[in-house]
């Protein structure tokens, strides 16, 4: 790890909030919370973070995707990358991957919960540094 | 013939009368003897004969119009007019009139044997005819029976009923499948079946089974969404064959499945939620053993204790979900098993709140309990009342702010008694509360994040009351606390 990142976590659950909290906290990673779209784009406005993790099911089951297309649609905040997270997965049928959705998802990356510390760790370095060598 | 044949003779002249009886004895056969037309009428009337020769010239009734009377009682009678040679001009007219035969005088017993024995062998035949030509009647009218069964059974028939021939026209349908298909034009059958029918998948179906070579073909099966009305039919249909296996047409079944579908729906809707409900707590749990094992996030012992200690919150939490719908099952599927009993659902509210006390005391609540002592008591199972009114007190307090009160108040009205749970906790809007007795249904915000809920609470509470015939009701504005009021029936003392 060479330079420190800002990182938005955007999760209505606060025990994933915690623990992704205390994984990043750990490796150094300075993290700010939200439990909601709304708070999360007040906090990309006021924080300007480096990367964001975003749940997918928040209040209103499409919040993640709006949330998602709000960042990468605002010229100002289209380079963040956005990590998303989520419990959705095959149980309830849907599977997602960056591959077929990712055109339409407007995210960056994507795991479904709950996510291995060193997935977590791995798959944020990575959305950084392609953030930072882009263009 | 088993038994020998009848024969009477009708004629004026005796000499004729007994030579007959002896030659026809002779042959075995009984005879009866009639000396004039009414006389032998009157024994035609009281016995059946097989045979009657009788004279044409006689007093009183003469031979042909005997004929005719005889043949009015029984067609088939053979007569054999005995006639002299001035009379034989009269005997070709008995014939005409339905005589069978005449025997001129006078006549050798011979003669008489064979004319008797043909006219028996005869009267067998016509019987014969007779007794065919009834017996195809009967089956003629036994198929027209079948087939206004056939009509009546179809036509009875929930499940709507085709049968088309092979030019594809119908021949046979029902109520119900013109009602499902919205048939028009039925009371003039025998046009094409598309002139009727309008829906495409339908007139394929059967295409393909009319014009099917495969013999083995036995039945396509196949699902049909209709616009209007809005419906979902299973479609059975199938090759109609006679006993050589020649394609006469074919049958087609529809069922309306609409119910069933959206019942399949509803209960996939169900799993899925229920899925996604149980799969995020299993997650966080993973997710904190993770941490703690892994290592990622620190090695600081106090820390690792803090994570545990979570994870075991979301094992508690889902093993009450769980629990949760275990109950929900077992009230939607046993409502048979409800233990009724007369219950005073008072007591059990006192006990309850002295069980939720603690829980109530952490917050520094204050109860108030106002309910009469004589309260009629109502028909219900006590683990349901416990159940209920446990979600209601402790949502009152789970919600309620901290030194906020729980009154609960009970009331009498003419058949019902109701019980109302009052908080003075955080309430609800007025948007949330069509939905707060849906599955899951939480209301989320910043001030209910801390609460620990399944969403299933005011289900349970809900089907309760109405598996014990009761209602819910519930009062509630943001920050000014919200009132739940069970009321359940009451029998009133008739003494």
């Amino acid at each position: 790890m060479t330079v420190t990142a800002k990182i938005l976590l955007v999760d209505d659950d606060p025990d994933f909030l915690d623990m992704h909290k205390a994984i990043l906290a750990n490796h150094g990673y300075e993290v700010i919370t939200a439990t909601s779209g709304g708070e999360g784009m007040e906090r990309v406005r006021t924080d300007m973070p480096d990367a964001i993790i975003l749940d997918l099911m928040m209040e209103k089951h499409d919040a993640g995707f709006s949330f998602s297309r709000q960042i990468k649609m605002d010229p100002l905040f289209k380079r963040i990358p956005i990590l998303m997270v989520t419990s959705v997965a095959e149980a309830t049928g849907y599977r997602f991957s960056l591959q077929e959705d990712g055109y339409w998802m407007k995210t960056d990356d994507f795991l479904d919960k709950p996510v291995k510390p060193e997935v977590l760790l791995e798959r944020v370095e990575r959305m950084l540094k392609k953030s930072r060598e882009a263009p | 013939m088993t038994k020998p044949a009848e024969i009477l003779v009708v004629d004026d002249e005796m000499g004729i009368r007994e030579g007959c009886k002896r030659a026809l004895n002779r042959l075995g056969y009984p005879v009866d003897l009639a000396e004039d037309g009414a006389v032998g009428f009157r024994k035609v009337q009281e016995k059946q004969y097989d045979l009657i020769l009788m004279d044409l010239m006689m007093p009183g009734i003469g031979g042909l119009d005997l004929i005719k009377k005889v043949h009015d009682i029984d067609p088939e009678i053979i007569i054999v007019v005995i006639t002299g040679y001035a009379t034989i001009e009269t005997a070709v007219e008995a014939t005409k009139r339905g005589a069978y035969d005449y025997l001129p005088k006078p006549f050798a017993p011979e003669t008489l044997a064979v004319l008797v024995k043909r006219g028996l062998e005869k009267r067998e035949l016509r019987l014969e005819a007779r007794r065919l030509l009834h017996e195809r009647e009967q089956r003629l009218l036994e198929l027209a029976g079948e087939q206004s069964r056939l009509r009546t059974i179809v036509g009875c028939m929930a499940d709507g009923v085709l049968v088309t021939n092979l030019e594809r026209q119908f021949v046979l349908w029902n109520a119900a499948a013109v009602k499902m298909l919205r048939l028009s034009g039925t009371d003039e059958p025998g046009r094409p079946l598309s002139e009727y029918i309008k829906v495409p998948s339908i007139d394929e179906a059967l295409q393909n089974i009319l014009s099917s070579k495969d013999a083995g073909l036995a039945m396509i099966s196949q699902e049909i969404r209709l616009e209007d009305p809005e419906l979902v039919l299973m479609a059975q249909m199938a090759p109609v064959r006679d006993e050589a296996g020649t394609l006469l047409g074919a049958v087609t079944v529809l069922r309306d499945i609409t119910k069933l579908k959206e019942i399949e729906k509803i209960k996939s809707q169900f799993v899925s939620m229920v899925a996604h409900e149980l799969r995020s707590p299993l997650a966080a749990i993973e997710g904190w053993l993770d941490v703690v094992l892994s290592g990622a996030a620190g090695d600081d012992e106090r820390k690792k204790e803090a994570w545990l200690e979570r994870a075991k919150e979301r094992a508690h939490s889902l093993l009450a979900l769980v629990n949760d719908l275990l109950e929900i099952n077992k009230i939607e599927a046993g409502k048979v098993a409800l233990k009724m009993e007369s219950v005073q659902v008072a007591d059990i509210i006192r006990k309850l709140v002295d069980f939720l006390k603690p829980e109530a005391d952490r917050k520094a609540l204050s109860f108030t309990i106002r309910m009469p002592d004589a309260l009629p008591t109502v028909q219900a199972d006590v683990q349901d009342m416990e159940k209920l009114f446990t979600n209601l007190i402790s949502n009152a307090i789970k919600y309620n702010v901290d030194k906020g009160s729980v009154t609960i108040e009970a009331t009498v009205d003419a058949q019902y008694v109701g019980f109302h749970v009052r908080d003075t906790g955080i309430g609800m809007a007025p948007e949330h509360l069509p939905r707060i007795f849906d599955d899951f249904f939480r209301i989320e915000d910043k001030r209910t994040s801390k609460i620990s809920g399944t969403g299933l609470g005011l289900t349970i509470a809900k089907k309760i009351v109405d598996s014990h015939f009761g209602h819910l009701e519930v009062k509630s504005r943001p920050d000014q606390g919200s009132t739940f009021s069970v009321f359940l029936p009451y029998q009133k003392r008739t003494k």
